[in-house]
This record gives C-alpha cells, sequence and structure tokens, in this order.
C-alpha cells in the first residue's frame, strides 16, 4: 500500500499506549504493557499463538475491554481520537467495526437487511440514509442478494460477510478482525480476505485482522504485530516478520517460508507471488519431476493404501435435508470405502456434504436412498467438542475401566480428577474424543472408524501438531481415522488419502499429495508456488528445489 | 430446521402493513374471540385468521397452529366433560372415580368445552399467523422509544431463541454420540448443559447489540421531520408505514365496533347450561359473514396490466 494511503504522521485509527488489563478474577493479566498503533489506512496483521492475548486486544479496541468484560485496565487506548477506556462500545460504534470468529453470535435481526441498518438506526440516522447506506455496504460486499433474506437461513460464510457488512455500514476507521475465516471454507475465506484488502485500498479502512492461518492473508498485509503471552514481540513488514519467526517463533512461519528457509533460498517469501517470482528470478520454476520425499507423520510408503479391512462403505448414498423450507439433496450418490489404519482428510466447500456424510455414518441422520456400512464400530467427534462435557469431573464422564482405557488413548489418564473447563482446549478436545471411544474399544483395541468433524478451528500449529500425534496414534492402533477440514496444510500434515466433495458427490479421491497439488484453493502454499505434481509440504519442496539446483542447466 | 412460526419475509398486505397495524388486525379477531362464546361466531373467528394466515403465504404456520389448536381443543373437551357435571342430556354415566367423585358425560358440557377449546384454537391460529408473518425487527424498533429495557430483553430473547434450538439439536447428538462406556447423560444434565451454555451465548449476543450502539440513547424523531408526517426532500421517510395500514385499522376498529353492537343485539346468545340454547338469528349471522369476510383482507390483488393510452391505428393502405 502507498504511503499516501496508508496517511502515517495523521491521527492514528488505534494508539494503544501501555495498556495492561485482567479479568475479574484472573490471576494474572491477559495484556501487559501492550504499545501498538495502527496509521489510517494500513492493513495490519495480528498474529500469535492461542491464548496470547490477540482477542482481549481487539476487544479493548472495541471498547468491550474493560465496559462488558469488566477487570482492572491500565494504560491508553484511542480510537479516531476517542478514548475507547472512558467511552463505552455503543459511542465507538461509529467509528470501529468489529467482527468475530462466531458468526452465529454476530447477528441479531431477524433480517439480513435489518442487522446490516441496525448500527444506523441505533444512531438515529434517517432512514433514507440508512437505506443508502446498507444498499452500498452489500454492493460492495456482494450480498445485495442476500437483503432480504432471514439470517437463520444463510450459511456461515454469507453470516460472516452480513457480519462484516453491519460493522463497515457506519464507514468506520478502523475495523477489528478476530479470526473471521475459522470456519469458512479456502475458496470463502480466501474471498474474505482479499475483500478486506479491497476495502481497504478504495475505502482506506484500516483493518486489524487476528489470525492464526498467516499463508492466507499475510501478503494482504502492510505489517504484522505478532503477539506473545500478553506482550507485543514483534512489530514491523510481513518479509521482517517471517525473518524474525524463524527464531522468535517458528510455529507462526508460513508453509512457503519455511520451504524457501530449508532450501536456503533468500529474502522469504511473503506470499505465493513472491515466491514464484524469487524462484523464477533464480530459474528454479521449471522443476522437473517431484522427488518423492516424506513429510513429517507419513512415510513414502504410506502413499500407497492400507490393505486394512474396510472400516466403512457407502454405496450409491443419499441423505436428503430441509433447507429454506424444501427438500434439498446433501449427498447425491456417494460412494466411497474407508479401511483400517487409512488417515484420510475430507474436504470441500462449506454446504459440500462433509459433516452430513460423517453424521450419515454414524447414524444420526437416515440416507433416503443407498446404503452405509460401520464394520466395526464407529466414534466421531463433531465441531464442538464442548457439546460432550456435562459434567464438573472427568472421572465422572468416563467412569469404570472402558472409560479409563478411553482416557489412556487420549494421553489424559492424569486428569481423572479434573473439571473438564479447566482443561485446555487441546485437552477438552481430546476428552470429548474419549467419550464418544469409551466402550465402543475392545480393551485397548480402538474401533475400525474415528471421525473428527473440523477439529482445528482456531487452534495455532502447536496444537495442531498434537492433533496430528494424536491422530497417528489412532491410526496405529487399528482405526480408520477421517478429518473433515478445512485447513488444507493441516490434511497435507496428517492425511494420506483426500476426499474432495462438491456438491454431495466426490470429486476426486486420491493420495493426499496428489488432490493437494493438483488445483488452487484445496492446495497448500508450497503446492501453489512449486505447481509440481506430488509436491505438497515444505519439506518434499525444498528437496525438489535442492535436487534442481544440482541438475545441470 | 426452521420452525413453521418463524417470521419469514414474504410479498403481502399484511407482512407489509406496520406492526401497530397488523396487530390492530389479529388483535381484533382475538379480541372477537375471546368476547363471543356463540360457536358460530367462534367457527367464523377460526375461518377469518385461518384464511388471513394462508392469503398471506403463512401456510405452514397455519397447519402447525390448527393441529396444535385441535390437540388443545379436543384435550379441553375431555376435561371439561369429565370434570362438570352440568347439564340435563347426560350421554354416559361412568361412576364413582377418585378425586373426580361421580362422573356423568352431558353434551352440555361437552358443547361448553368445545366452545373453550375453539377459543383456544382461534388465538393460536392468530398468533401464528402474527408471528410468520410480522418482522420482529419492525416490532422492536417500534418498541425501543417507548420501552428501550423491554425491547433489549426481547430482542436477546428473540435472538436466542434459534441459537438454543440450534444448540439443542448439537447437544442431542453429541448425547447420541457418546460410547457405551462413557456415563449416560439425562435430560436434566442436558438442559442444565444447555442453560449454562446458552448464558454464554447470550453474553455474547449481549456483546454484539453493544457494538451496534444499542446502548445509546433512543433515537427521536428529529426536527427535519416536515409538518405532520408529510415528506420533506431530503428528510428520511418512515418505512415503517405501508399503505396498507388503512385498510388493517378500519378492519380491528369495525370488527371491534361490531362485536359490540353484535353483542348489544343479542348475537351472543349461547348457554350451554342446563340445555343448549344458540341464536341463529341475523345479528349472528351478519356478525359472523362479516367477520368471515374480514379474513380476505390480506388477499393481494393483482394488478391488471395498465391500458394503454395510445390506439393503434392501423395504416391505411395505399
Amino acid at each position: 500500500m502507498s504511503e499516501l494511503a496508508i496517511r502515517r504522521g495523521a491521527a492514528p485509527a488505534l494508539a494503544v499506549e501501555g495498556l495492561t488489563y485482567a479479568y475479574p478474577e484472573a490471576p494474572r493479566p491477559v495484556l501487559e504493557a501492550v504499545s501498538v498503533d495502527v496509521a489510517p489506512g494500513e492493513f495490519v496483521l495480528l498474529a500469535g499463538r492461542s491464548a496470547s492475548g490477540k482477542s482481549t486486544l481487539l476487544k479493548a479496541a472495541c471498547g468491550l475491554v474493560p465496559h462488558f468484560h469488566g477487570g482492572e485496565i491500565e494504560g491508553r487506548v484511542e480510537v479516531a481520537g476517542m478514548d475507547a477506556i472512558e467511552s463505552g462500545p455503543g459511542q465507538l460504534a461509529s467509528a470501529v467495526g468489529y467482527v468475530s470468529q462466531d458468526p452465529e453470535t454476530q447477528v441479531v435481526s431477524t433480517t439480513v437487511a435489518a442487522e446490516i441498518g441496525l448500527p444506523l438506526e441505533m444512531r438515529g440516522d434517517p432512514d433514507l440514509d440508512r437505506a443508502r447506506a446498507v444498499e452500498e455496504v452489500a454492493l460492495a460486499l456482494a450480498i445485495p442478494h442476500l437483503l432480504a433474506r432471514t439470517v437463520d437461513t444463510l450459511s456461515g460464510g454469507e453470516l460472516q460477510r452480513v457480519a462484516l457488512a453491519a460493522a463497515l455500514v457506519t464507514r468506520p476507521s478502523l475495523v477489528l478482525l478476530d479470526e473471521p475465516t475459522s470456519q469458512l471454507d479456502p475458496v470463502a475465506g480466501d474471498e474474505l480476505i482479499w475483500l478486506l484488502r479491497r476495502l481497504n485500498e478504495e475505502w482506506g479502512v484500516a483493518v486489524l485482522l487476528a489470525e492464526h492461518r498467516l499463508e492466507r492473508c499475510l501478503a494482504a498485509a502492510d505489517r504484522v504485530v505478532a503477539m506473545a503471552a500478553g506482550a507485543i514481540a514483534f512489530d514491523g513488514a510481513p518479509a521482517e516478520f517471517l525473518a524474525w519467526s524463524q527464531v522468535g517463533d517458528p510455529a507462526l512461519e508460513t508453509p512457503a517460508a519455511r520451504l524457501f528457509s530449508l532450501a536456503g533460498i533468500e529474502p522469504l517469501p511473503v506470499g505465493v507471488r513472491a515466491a514464484r517470482a524469487s524462484l523464477e528470478s533464480r530459474e528454479l520454476r521449471s522443476l522437473g519431476p517431484a522427488t518423492a520425499v516424506p513429510h513429517p507423520g507419513k512415510g513414502v510408503e504410506s502413499e500407497v493404501r492400507p490393505s486394512g479391512q474396510a472400516a466403512f462403505s457407502a454405496r450409491a448414498l443419499w441423505v436428503e435435508l430441509a433447507r429454506d423450507e424444501q427438500p434439498h439433496d446433501v449427498l447425491r450418490g456417494i460412494d466411497l470405502e474407508i479401511r483400517q489404519g487409512e488417515r484420510v482428510a475430507l474436504m470441500g466447500r462449506n454446504g459440500a456434504g462433509k459433516s452430513t456424510l460423517l453424521k450419515a455414518a454414524a447414524g444420526l441422520i437416515d440416507p433416503v436412498a443407498g446404503k452405509n456400512e460401520v464394520l466395526m464400530g464407529m466414534a466421531l467427534l463433531t465441531q464442538n467438542p464442548g457439546d460432550y462435557l456435562v459434567r464438573e469431573r472427568v472421572g465422572d464422564e468416563l467412569p469404570g475401566e472402558a472409560g479409563a482405557a478411553a482416557l489412556r488413548i487420549v494421553g489424559l489418564e492424569h486428569a481423572v480428577d479434573t473439571d473438564p473447563r479447566d482443561l485446555s482446549g487441546g485437552e477438552r478436545q481430546r476428552l470429548a474424543l474419549a467419550i464418544a471411544l469409551a466402550g465402543r474399544m475392545d480393551g485397548e483395541r480402538l474401533p475400525g472408524l474415528v471421525a473428527l468433524d473440523e477439529p482445528t478451528r482456531g487452534m495455532d500449529r502447536a496444537r495442531k501438531d498434537d492433533l496430528v500425534a494424536l491422530i497417528e496414534r489412532l491410526a496405529a492402533g487399528g482405526a480408520g481415522v477421517v478429518v473433515a477440514t478445512h485447513d488444507v496444510e493441516f490434511a497435507a500434515v496428517f492425511a494420506e488419502r483426500v476426499v474432495l466433495l462438491g456438491d454431495g458427490v466426490v470429486i476426486a479421491d486420491g493420495p493426499a499429495a496428489d488432490v493437494l497439488s493438483g488445483g488452487w484453493y484445496f492446495a497448500t502454499e508450497v503446492a501453489r508456488v512449486l505447481d509440481l505434481p506430488g509436491v505438497i509440504t515444505p519439506e518434499q519442496g525444498a528437496a525438489a528445489l535442492a535436487a534442481a539446483e544440482e541438475r545441470p542447466r | 430446521m426452521r420452525s413453521p412460526f418463524a417470521y419469514t419475509p414474504r410479498p403481502g398486505p399484511l407482512q407489509a402493513a406496520s406492526p401497530g397495524a397488523a396487530v390492530a388486525y389479529l388483535g381484533a379477531l382475538t379480541a372477537v374471540a375471546f368476547i363471543y362464546s356463540s360457536p358460530l361466531v367462534l367457527l367464523a373467528t377460526g375461518a377469518a385468521v385461518t384464511i388471513a394466515g394462508l392469503l398471506a403465504g403463512a401456510r405452514g404456520a397455519v397447519r402447525a397452529a390448527l393441529r396444535m389448536g385441535f390437540s388443545l381443543a379436543v384435550l379441553i373437551v375431555v376435561v371439561n366433560a369429565l370434570v362438570v357435571n352440568r347439564g340435563e342430556t347426560v350421554l354416559a354415566r361412568l361412576g364413582d372415580w377418585p378425586w373426580l367423585g361421580e362422573v356423568d358425560i352431558t353434551l352440555e358440557a361437552i358443547v361448553a368445552g368445545l366452545a373453550i377449546g375453539l377459543r383456544a384454537a382461534v388465538a393460536m391460529v392468530a398468533f401464528a399467523v402474527y408471528s410468520a408473518c410480522v418482522d420482529p425487527d419492525r416490532v422492536l424498533r417500534a418498541l425501543r422509544p417507548i420501552a428501550g429495557r423491554s425491547a433489549l430483553t426481547a430482542t436477546l430473547v428473540s435472538r436466542l431463541v434459534p441459537v438454543a434450538a440450534a444448540d439443542a439439536a448439537r447437544l442431542r447428538d453429541a448425547a447420541r454420540l457418546r460410547g457405551p462406556g462413557a456415563a449416560e447423560v439425562g435430560k436434566a444434565a442436558l438442559a442444565r448443559r444447555l442453560l449454562a451454555g446458552s448464558l454464554d451465548r447470550a453474553v455474547d449476543v449481549a456483546a454484539t447489540l453493544e457494538l451496534r450502539g444499542y446502548s445509546l440513547e433512543p433515537p427521536r424523531r428529529r426536527g427535519r421531520q416536515g409538518l405532520r408526517g408529510f415528506y420533506m426532500p431530503g428528510q428520511a421517510k418512515s418505512t415503517d408505514r405501508s399503505r396498507f395500514d388503512r385498510r388493517f385499522y378500519l378492519a380491528g376498529a369495525l370488527l371491534l365496533l361490531a362485536a359490540i353492537v353484535g353483542k348489544a343485539l343479542g348475537a351472543d346468545d349461547f348457554h350451554t347450561y342446563p340445555t343448549i340454547e344458540i341464536a341463529f338469528g341475523p345479528a349472528t349471522i351478519a356478525l359472523s359473514a362479516l367477520i368471515v369476510a374480514s379474513g380476505f383482507l390480506p388477499r393481494r390483488h393483482k394488478r391488471r396490466p395498465a391500458r394503454l393510452s395510445t390506439r393503434i391505428v392501423e395504416a391505411p393502405r395505399v
């Protein structure tokens, strides 16, 4: 972005100085002496692991902290010249918009038009001005066709756009977004990020975006602020951030940066375009055939499908669900078989039928035609692990020997007397899985199929690595593991096979390396950079680059 | 799955009418059902709200309300027949029952129960039509300047009901997916979990309301408004009024007036005990006809294509 557009030197869109904040009854502050500013028209990416203080900083910038959450606060927060600690979120609503990761709780009206117009109505804007502003923002976000719809008929991606429209309708100088893409498929996620960039450029609105999947938005950002343990650990340009992350926090490294770092290429690329340009300048873009290089958690031999017994099979499976008061075919003649010991990623855009397929396999939904069989038992962990936790002691959730065996499988045998609410997010997820597994194991033998639906929402890379280890343990124990996910990079690490659904039918089914390198949206960043069949991880890419370097020119 | 009673935007006079007008019309029909006991008038009122709902496109809501209303009416008839021993036409003597004593089923008690059940069913259908056809956002918008806190509570509730319904469905699924070795989850535990989750959800929704500026002073009509509500250039024209408002306000007033006059003229001459006496006089019939006719008000008139003002004259052959 040009210096003119960023207008450095003008009053900042956000100025935070020496901010220390502790939630009520919290033993220690979640933010400590945080100082950061966002210039008008700047696009700032807020990086950091889970619980590093990103969300709290965003809430302080829109006035929810301390006005809504209470707690103790010190320091100064100014938004467009207004004191955010003195003014409440209502007063700040004209200057700052906020979008959180759960779109369901961000809508309060019945229709989309009413939802978008609500902030203007609260401000007392005349009806005509309101109608025009709603129309303008709907056009900017490409949602005019949704205006007459009721909010309960929208998909997650549509809801997220409506929430963004409601945040932008007052034409704020700053918009804050807390992991807005965590529930979106790669297509909708990419669209949202570039939409933000376009609004940032055209409307001049400053953006402060907290995200875990940095590869998705680093190229769109003017600046990166990284947080660690409630403090600012890094503040600088995206290219500098990549260099810092190698030593500062390798968990924040993007796949393309890791590829370059393993291949010893400098500077580290900020995105796919920069990486391609860099390789072209080195004449490395025309690489030879892919070299089979294993990546963590996956051996070369595992690219071949295991010859275990079938754990799940679907034959011409049709499932119909009601949508907009009309029956709608969600699955349309699916044929699929998953074998014991296989690690399968089930992918596809929002509404493609991933969750429906898992629910049909688990017997929660009856098919209207066809047949599906789970041959040796199945455990399904749905999208919200908290739904499984209803008691106040882990041991009460899982009594007896069957419960103890399930806890051992997920590595929580030490937490029998703990309150589930005191467990970390990852541990709660493992406990929920243990609840689904309990009694379905023969001694320590797992059921034939273990299914996880979107288990990486809001997870940082360290927690994802723990989950990969758990999946490997389950597969090694003989279970076929199928994970419905939007996270392409995560799928590349754990899966040996990818099944891609599109509008209720299987549109691709094959080894992960083939499927995740054979497209654009459902492809890893490394695959998009190198465009080599079968190369999807930084390790594979680095080996291919090294081989190309050695090849005589 | 959406509730059949959930509001769905559709084109039509009842949906376009302001909440006040819709309430005046449906409220008048409900009031008539509560003022009158005559089965003929109650049947006419039931027919009116059903026709109104069907013409407004709320077929699902009307069907669900009729089903529920019919079940409730049957229950009321059975309970009334068992509990009330008045009436001279004994249909069955059931002897001595614990707590109830001597139970005689009389035709009069059945008819009296039917009238009460019919009244409840009419109220249910009217509410279902209101729920499916009147935009709650407009109701809350109208309510906010008058009762800000009540409007906030109503907004929270109206948003939380569908969210809680979705949460309950998810919790039920999760309970079914628990392994046979995990502790069983009873309805009480699920309800407790749902309540705890709903409180968290309520906090999130309340935070969203804060961010939208709900805590600001409710907007008052500004000085830029024209005289007597006429539209002035540069001034907001209220979108909460429609050309159908007058129709529904008038219908509501006319129905109430006719009901009161009819009552004075003996249109509700209906007694069940000791023997059934029902008036079918001209006043009752006229009032019933008027009520049924009012049910057609939500009908959408199809516009005829405008006549061409230019006559096409065939060119003279040369």
